[in-house]
């Protein structure tokens, strides 16, 4: 089986390791570098494997991560985006319709998007969104539908200092000032303004890199948690850091032998999930108290408010359904072995999912929250 | 052609009616054969009496299985009545049913968000309980607040005493100065008077 792989030399890559070990290092999910926190690790995804789609074999397959996934506008098709930097367009329709076979289960479109992991994806006014190696890039969702691939634009901002090209971990859209907010190994967020297309402002505060954000609409903030273990609130007119919160300096939440870093947070406005290093824990933002702590045994990469239960992922192959007192109703198995991404499809009233995708090929499409209904393949 | 067609309706309707050649079509043919055997036949009056009474009874049978068949036919066409009724009564439970379960699912939302709120207020509870009481608190505030001021009218009276006594000895130590004054006037004034007596004798 004809396998091109270019593998980049590193410092630690030995290159007497056979092919096999070297694609190991390349794979599965950023979490696995986070643990020993060592900046230049990151650096690893800076360079993906560059696979020939057409040749793309059982290992390539094997070692694939899915890291993020968006919902089309309509609803109808879910966008994953993978380690090789490519985006796979799903057909939710033909793969929920009764007669769906495994062809409908496969994507309808693969194309290279960056030549850097897609760590994030954002569905916004009509557009697919995509972050990976430093660059943001915009697609069409209706060129998409129509298999048509070509960017609408791809930006980058401004970033001081060095050559290595930092990667953006995190990205979310503002549609309060119709901004988009991401950020990523240069420890700054930059705020793209999405209408006039000029990079706005610069947050800076983090001292080490940002692994998530979250936009408090209410209030026009936005919060990020880092590397560096602190979570923090950003007013989006002035630039300032409202608030820092230090997760792990609290009893309840810390796990020291996890370490401090925050790679999980979402808000509702009025409550944050943060988590990580530290027990997932539901705050009150108002009185900046944590209220509760889920007891979950892994770190958790991505939580979401679900109706009156909290959905979160991480590491192990389970969605954890939790109350907001601090118990875990329920853990769901599913197919990746880390999760690395977790999406609710709330723009079709008819194909309302739950989507999961991770370490693995496999997106888990739940179609009732209780179990796996079925899983696409890349 | 069109004899052909009809030839087929015929040998359809027939094969329908009666297939296997077992029933009514051949007791109404027999009967056919028998009446013209019967109508043909010169024999005895005694047979051909008991001959026509057979002919009477096949009769009587065909009849009969034609008020039969006639009954099966009306029973049918109730029963097709019966069941189309129960069918759309079907239908309206279903659709019934359809919106009793868009309702529940409503109520369950609801439900869900009611729920979600009095997990949030237990949860902001249990991090108020770990504060004091606020009538505590208040009360304390107000024991201090008295003694603060209990202290405070206490240093008042106790300066307002401090300048009296200030004043006081100022008097006291002003009046003595002055009457040292006077004193060391009057002795002056008592040597000047004596000084100047003498050196008026010592000239006389």
């Amino acid at each position: 089986m004809k396998t091109h792989i270019l593998v980049q030399k590193h410092a630690f890559c030995n290159p007497s390791l056979t092919i096999k070990t070297k694609q190991q290092v390349y794979a599965n999910s950023k979490l696995l570098t986070s643990f020993p926190t060592m900046p230049g690790a990151m650096t690893s995804y800076s360079r993906a494997p560059q696979v020939d789609r057409r040749t793309m074999g059982s290992v390539e397959l094997l070692h694939m991560s899915v890291f993020s996934q968006s919902f089309s506008p309509c609803g109808r098709f879910l966008a994953a985006g993978n380690n090789y930097g490519e985006i796979g367009i799903f057909s939710l329709c033909a793969a929920l319709s009764p007669d769906g076979s495994d062809t409908s289960r496969k994507p309808v479109l693969t194309f290279p998007a960056h030549d850097g992991p897609v760590f994030c994806l954002e569905s916004f006014g009509g557009q697919l969104l995509s972050a990976g190696n430093g660059s943001v890039s915009a697609w069409n969702w209706g060129d998409l539908i129509k298999k048509n691939v070509k960017a609408a634009w791809t930006k980058r901002p401004e970033y001081k200092g060095g050559m290595e090209i930092p990667e953006i971990n995190a990205m979310v859209a503002n549609p309060r000032d119709n901004s988009l907010v991401f950020g990523g190994g240069d420890n700054n967020i930059h705020v793209l303004d999405l209408e006039h297309g000029v990079f706005k402002a610069v947050f800076e505060g983090h001292s080490d890199y940002i692994h998530c954000l979250s936009a408090r609409e209410r209030e026009g903030e936005i919060l990020s948690g880092g590397e560096d273990g602190t979570v923090r609130m950003w007013d989006c007119r002035t630039s300032e850091c409202i608030h820092r919160v230090d997760v792990h300096k609290y009893q309840k939440c810390a796990r020291p032998q996890f370490g401090k870093w925050i790679s999980c947070l979402t808000t509702d406005s009025d409550w944050m999930l943060c988590g990580g290093g530290p027990f997932l824990s539901l705050w009150h933002l108002r009185s900046l108290t944590p209220t509760s702590v889920f007891t979950l045994s892994g770190c958790q990469r991505r939580a979401l408010f679900y109706q009156d239960m909290i959905l979160a992922v991480g590491q192990g192959a389970t969605v954890s359904h939790c109350l907001l007192g601090g118990q875990v109703k329920a853990q769901i198995p599913c197919t990746p072995n880390n999760v690395n991404s977790l999406a609710l499809n709330t723009n079709s009233t008819e194909h309302q999912v739950l989507t999961v995708a991770g370490s693995s090929p496999h997106v888990d499409v739940f179609t009732n929250v209780s179990y796996r209904a079925f899983s696409l393949h890349f | 052609m069109m004899g052909s067609v009809t030839d087929d309706e015929v040998i359809r309707k027939r094969l329908l009616i009666d297939g296997d050649g077992a029933g009514d079509d051949r007791r109404i043919n027999l009967l056919l054969k028998t009446v013209t055997k019967w109508c043909n036949s010169s024999g005895a009056p005694d047979e051909s009496f008991t001959q026509y009474q057979r002919m009477l009874g096949t009769l009587a049978q065909c009849e009969f299985s034609l008020g039969k068949t006639q009954m099966v036919y009306d029973m049918n066409l109730r029963e097709m009545e019966n069941y189309g009724k129960i069918y759309t009564n079907i239908e309206q439970n279903i659709t019934s049913a359809h919106q009793k379960i868009t309702e529940c699912k409503k109520e369950i939302l609801r439900a869900k968000r009611v729920r979600k709120n009095r997990q949030e207020y237990d949860a902001l509870a249990k991090v108020i309980q770990h504060h004091p009481n606020r009538h505590e608190t208040l009360k304390q505030l107000e024991a201090l607040d008295k003694e603060l001021q209990q202290l405070s009218t206490i240093k008042e009276n106790v300066d307002a005493k401090l300048e009296l006594r200030k004043k006081q000895f100022h008097v006291l130590l002003s009046t003595i100065q002055e009457l040292q004054q006077t004193l060391e006037n009057d002795e002056k004034l008592d040597i000047d008077e004596s000084n100047q007596q003498s050196p008026q004798e010592s000239t006389e």
